[in-house]
């Protein structure tokens, strides 16, 4: 087993039970906490899966930025200090079955997939510009239009186009959504009596 | 150019009354009913018209040289009458002479020979406009005119005008918002109420001016046929124009339906003419180069020099003087004379119809149900006056056989008429009778080669029956609507004016004549007796050449004493002795100036527009353009059977023997009638008592109203109640079997669809229905739960897909 | 245990599952979102290890990081829709919003 093998398996195993521990705590507080360790080792293999970028994205984003943003929510929304909504035992038991059967299906779905050849033959090195970790640059270049993770690897003249236009709509999409989410959050003007 | 002139002219005073008609009836629709600008605006027009119409008649006159003055006859001029201006000289023949050179003929035709139809240069034709086209026959508006045309368009204008000035007094009761009509009944007994139409009237009375216009203007058959029946229609509104009295629309239905028997006649002769002869044009067309490209009607029929239609020796038909364009066949229609007889007599069946000639005469007594304006304008100017024009104008289609039958009936018309009018005792009906019997005259006068006679006295009659008519008018309007003249007497202190001028057209009329009395001609008379003078004299000749014809003479000669009799019996009767009735006397009074200024007017022209007789101004204005062959006569073959048709100098040689005798009887007719109802030396009642039968059978009217009645109408409702039987039996059976077998249909149809259609889908809606009700508690409304469901969901399918399709 | 394609791909599929049961589970608002970044994340996992271990290049990485900007996104919204939710009946149990009950 060698390095990366090993903090495969840690942030792996990590991820996992964080995830788990997530589905089975009881408390909102408790939830957000096992919710930052699931998320953080979920960067960490995206770093080992060289995807730097992302990775990064994904611990200032999710663990930096939504993560707080839902702190915020449930103190906001709290009714008491340690206020639970407690979900029956039975239920519980339900979706863990229901879960389990679906993990069982996903896994078993997963082992019988036969990956094709090409595919296969790659999978020990990669995309040569995947493979090297510095993935920053070319995810830039890509919003802005040019590919070299796929131009460098083929042999034809043709260019394969980049992700300007979605990169667009997802910024104007964003804009919309903070106007949207201020417009919705915004303290109402409420009756009197009524809370 | 003239004719251009006379065109726009008489298109002018043709179409104003049209354009009054439009704007008066909508006019009328908007306006006050208490206005009178829609009779000022119909006077306007056909005054209008009239002055176009007298214009028309001088510029003709003016290209003609007929105006040109003779010094003999100037001092005419200065006699003050209305057509004074209008000279006396003899220029017709040079007229003629002018004509026989200018003529358009085939160099090739028959028609060439000099007793062929002149269409000389006084002759204007052409067309207006070219409504439709089909095949070679061209449906199109043209015009004709010839002297006649322009007279009769003076006459019917002038009249009118009158007419029309005279209704606006008459018709005032109509001025108002409510009008009682005390001789229309509701079912309950009372009065009818009605707004008044004033304006209606006026408007129809336009229309009239404007159809009568047309027909007179008219350039082809069918032209004619259009408003020959635009007049029929004009007549049934203003004859039912109180169409809340059952009298009123039953005379106005009458008159229509009468019309109708003729003018099946009319279209029988209509469809032969065209037929044979290819075309409905009077006139001849001619194209741009002014050649003739197709010959006109009246060129068509050839006579011989002696006038007689040439006849194809063989086959007895008769080829027609086509000219056409084709040079390869100048003249190859030809039609048998049979046809040719069944065309002119289809054609004067029309105008037997719409003159009210024997036997379809009985419409115009009883068209007296209409105002007395619209009955004066019926019998004078319009309606029955078209008939005899007609005939006039077809006069070159006419064969000998055609004419006698024209003389016949006119002969029996007369006489009847006449009789009847003795006896009658409503004012109008009797100048209604008088009227019939005058139009025999005129027919008969047609009959006999008289074609100027007829006309003339077609015009005179015009003049002074208007002028008879609006008298009449205006003795009902003194009188408070009576009409009966027994009620009367005496009247002529109470309306001086109207008693005056209906004496002057019963003088008219009579023909009553002062012989030898001015120098300048032999007698002094009214227009009456001149035209009539004329007739009987055209008669006399037509005797002296056909003797077995002699009651064609006898007949007019003994009716020209009933004539005098009846007309002065009612000018006795009416203005003279004493009051019959104190009540009506008492009420009665003279009528405004309005109604009497057209009767003085119609007087002047009643008396003395026929002056000079035959060599006067206004025979020799009708007979400017008259047929060619009319003047020469027709000399029979002796033996032959023929008729001989006597010529101008036939009928002069015996116009004093004639004039001479017509007198003596319109004399004795009125000294008999004065005998009778001027004085009292005789009993008229006691000779009423005595002759009681003949009486009776005069007052039914020769029972012709009876005979029409068991001939036609019993017949027809016999038919009839057969056919209501049938219906009844037969027809409502059958019908009512179907209804039945439809029933019995429909009430299994019922249940099929109960059952079957309505079952199958109520099962559908509530299938549908339940399942969605069973659906419905899944929908829980919980957010956890459709998670779970998807995720079920998700399992379930990839278990179906994995043992689907296993591996 | 080797971190080749299967590992990530199982990863991400523990994940998913977490998420969807987290979701069926939590009667508390904020928990059913979380379970909604659970199940985004698992997606994620994989769009990066199919980058990685494929010759697909960039395409994986780029559709990570959109998916995490539209969760970002989704997870403000969601939020005021709590928000507003809580204003409305006073808590946040996703149990009482049955109003689309049938």
């Amino acid at each position: 087993m060698n390095g990366e093998s090993f903090l495969f398996t840690v942030f792996a195993l990590a991820t996992c039970l964080g995830a788990i521990a997530v589905v089975f705590s009881q408390t909102v507080v408790r939830m957000a906490f096992w919710l930052v360790i699931s998320l953080g080792s979920t960067a960490a293999l995206f770093f080992l899966a060289k995807a730097d970028f992302v990775g990064a994205a994904q611990l200032l984003i999710y663990v930096g930025g939504t993560l707080v943003l839902l702190v915020f929510g449930v103190m906001l929304t709290a009714s008491g200090p340690y206020l639970k909504i407690i979900t029956s035992p039975g239920e519980i038991i339900m979706g863990s079955c229901v879960g389990l059967l679906f993990l069982f299906v996903v896994f078993a779905s997963l082992d019988g997939v036969k990956w094709r050849e090409p595919s296969v033959a790659a999978m020990a090195t990669g995309n040569p510009v995947v493979a090297t970790g510095n993935t920053l640059r070319p995810i830039g270049l890509s919003f802005l239009g040019s590919r070299p993770d796929q131009d460098l690897i083929s042999d034809g003249d043709d260019l394969t186009p980049g992700y300007l236009l979605p990169f667009e709509i997802v910024s104007v999409h964003l804009l919309v959504v903070l106007i949207g989410a201020a417009y919705l959050a915004r303290a109402k003007r409420r009756p009197v009596g009524s809370g | 150019m003239v004719g251009e002139t006379l065109r726009n002219l008489l298109m002018i005073a043709w179409l104003l009354p049209l354009a009054g008609f439009a704007v008066e009836i909508f006019g009328g629709f908007w306006g006050s009913r208490k206005s009178r600008v829609a009779a000022w605006m119909s006077v306007g027009c056909i005054g209008v018209g009239f002055l176009c119409s007298l214009s028309a008649l001088l510029i003709w006159g003016n290209s003609n040289n007929f105006w040109k003055v003779t010094h003999d006859s100037e001092h005419h001029a200065e006699a003050g009458h209305a057509e004074a201006g209008h000279a006396e000289a003899g220029h017709a023949e040079a007229g003629h002479a002018e004509a026989g050179t200018d003529q358009h003929k085939s160099p090739d035709s028959v028609a060439s020979s000099a007793a062929s139809v002149v269409l000389g240069k006084t002759v204007f034709s052409g067309t207006l406009y070219s409504l439709a086209r089909f095949g070679s026959l061209d449906i199109s508006l043209d015009y004709y005119i010839d002297s006649l045309t322009l007279v009769m368009f003076t006459m019917v204008t002038f009249i009118a005008t009158c007419i029309h000035l005279f209704a606006m007094g008459y018709m005032s009761e109509e001025l108002t918002e409510e009008f009682v009509d005390h001789s229309a009944h509701l079912s309950n007994g009372h009065h009818v109420h009605r707004p008044g139409r004033y304006y209606r009237f006026f408007a129809f009375l336009s229309l009239f001016c404007f159809s009568m216009l047309g027909l007179v203007l008219a350039g082809n058959i069918f032209q004619v046929f259009i408003f020959w029946e635009l007049v029929g229609i004009c007549s049934f509104l203003l004859i039912g124009f109180y169409t809340e009295r059952k009298s009123a629309c039953n005379a106005a239905n009458k008159a229509f339906i009468m019309n109708r028997v003729g003018d099946f006649g009319f279209l029988i002769g209509l469809m032969v003419l065209w037929t044979f002869f290819g075309t409905f044009r009077f006139g001849n067309t001619v194209d741009a180069k002014g050649e003739v490209v197709q010959a006109g009607l009246f060129q068509m029929l050839p006579r011989d020099e002696t006038g007689n239609v040439l006849r194809d020796a063989a086959s007895g038909d008769v080829k027609l003087g086509a000219v056409t364009a084709a040079p390869e066949s100048p003249s190859s229609r030809t039609i048998p004379y049979s046809l040719l007889v069944v065309a002119g007599l289809g054609v004067f069946a029309g105008c037997v119809g719409k003159s009210a000639q024997f036997p379809l005469q009985t419409w115009l007594p009883d068209a007296m149900e209409g105002p007395t304006p619209v009955s004066a304008l019926v019998h004078s100017a319009t309606m029955v006056a078209a008939g005899v024009y007609l005939v006039g104008r077809f006069y070159p289609m006419f064969v000998q056989e055609v004419l006698l039958t024209i003389a016949y009936v006119g002969c029996i018309t007369l006489f009847m008429a006449a009789t009847i009018a003795m006896v009658a005792t409503d004012i109008k009906k009797v100048l209604a009778y008088s009227t019939i019997s005058q139009l025999g005259y005129m027919m008969l006068g047609l009959g006999v080669f008289g074609w100027g006679a007829g006309l003339f006295h077609l015009i005179t009659h015009a003049f002074f029956k208007s002028l008879m008519f609006l008298c009449s008018g205006s003795v009902i309007y003194g009188c408070h609507h009576e009409q009966e003249m027994p009620k009367m007497g005496g009247l002529w202190r109470k309306m001086p004016i109207t008693a005056f001028t209906m004496l002057v057209g019963v003088i008219a009329i009579s023909g009553l004549a002062i012989p030898g009395l001015v120098n300048w001609c032999s007698v002094f008379a009214f227009s009456g007796y001149f035209s009539k003078d004329a007739v009987v004299a055209t008669s006399l000749a037509f005797v002296k050449g056909n003797p077995t014809h002699f009651l064609l003479f006898i007949v007019p000669l003994v009716t020209a004493g009933l004539t005098a009799f009846y007309m002065f019996r009612l000018w006795f009767f009416t203005f003279a002795g004493k009051p019959r009735d104190q009540h009506i006397h008492d009420h009665c009074h003279e009528s405004p100036w309005i109604m009497t200024g057209p009767l003085l007017a119609l007087s002047v022209f009643a008396a003395f527009c026929a002056i000079g007789g035959e060599t006067g101004p206004l025979y020799r204005l009708i007979t400017g353009d008259q047929p060619a062959h009319v003047a020469h006569g027709i000399a029979g073959a002796v033996g032959s059977g023929e008729l001989t048709l006597p010529g101008h100098e036939a009928i002069h040689a015996v116009h004093g023997t004639a004039g001479t005798l017509a007198l003596i009887a319109a004399a004795s007719g009125t000294f008999i009638a004065w005998l009778l109802y001027g004085t009292t030396l005789v009993n008229v009642a006691e000779i009423k008592r005595q002759l009681s039968g003949l009486h009776g059978f005069l007052a039914n009217k020769w029972h012709f109203d009876e005979l029409y009645d068991g001939l036609f109408m019993q017949p027809s409702h016999v038919v009839g109640q057969c056919c209501v039987w049938i219906d009844k039996t037969v027809f409502d059976g059958i019908i009512h079997a179907s209804a039945k077998v439809m029933i019995f249909v429909s009430k299994w149809d019922k249940l099929f669809d109960e059952a079957v259609v309505d079952g199958f889908v109520n099962l559908l809606g509530n299938s549908t229905f339940a399942v969605g009700r069973s659906l419905r508690v899944i929908q829980t409304g919980r957010l956890r739960q459709y998670v779970m469901f998807i995720v079920v969901g998700v399992v379930a399918l990839f278990a179906i897909l994995f043992t689907t399709f296993p591996g | 245990m080797t971190a080749d394609l299967n590992s990530y791909l199982f990863v991400g599929a523990v994940l998913f599952v977490c998420g969807v049961v987290c979701m069926a589970t939590k009667r508390n608002g904020i928990g059913v979102l979380m379970g909604v970044e659970l199940v985004l994340n698992g997606a994620n996992v994989n769009f990066v290890a199919f980058a990685r271990y494929t010759d697909l290049g960039l395409d994986g990485q780029v559709f990570s990081l959109f998916v995490i900007v539209l969760a970002a996104a989704e997870a403000a919204v969601a939020l005021a829709i709590a928000l507003n939710f809580y204003n409305n009946h006073l808590t946040i149990d996703v149990d009482r919003a049955n109003k689309l009950k049938g």
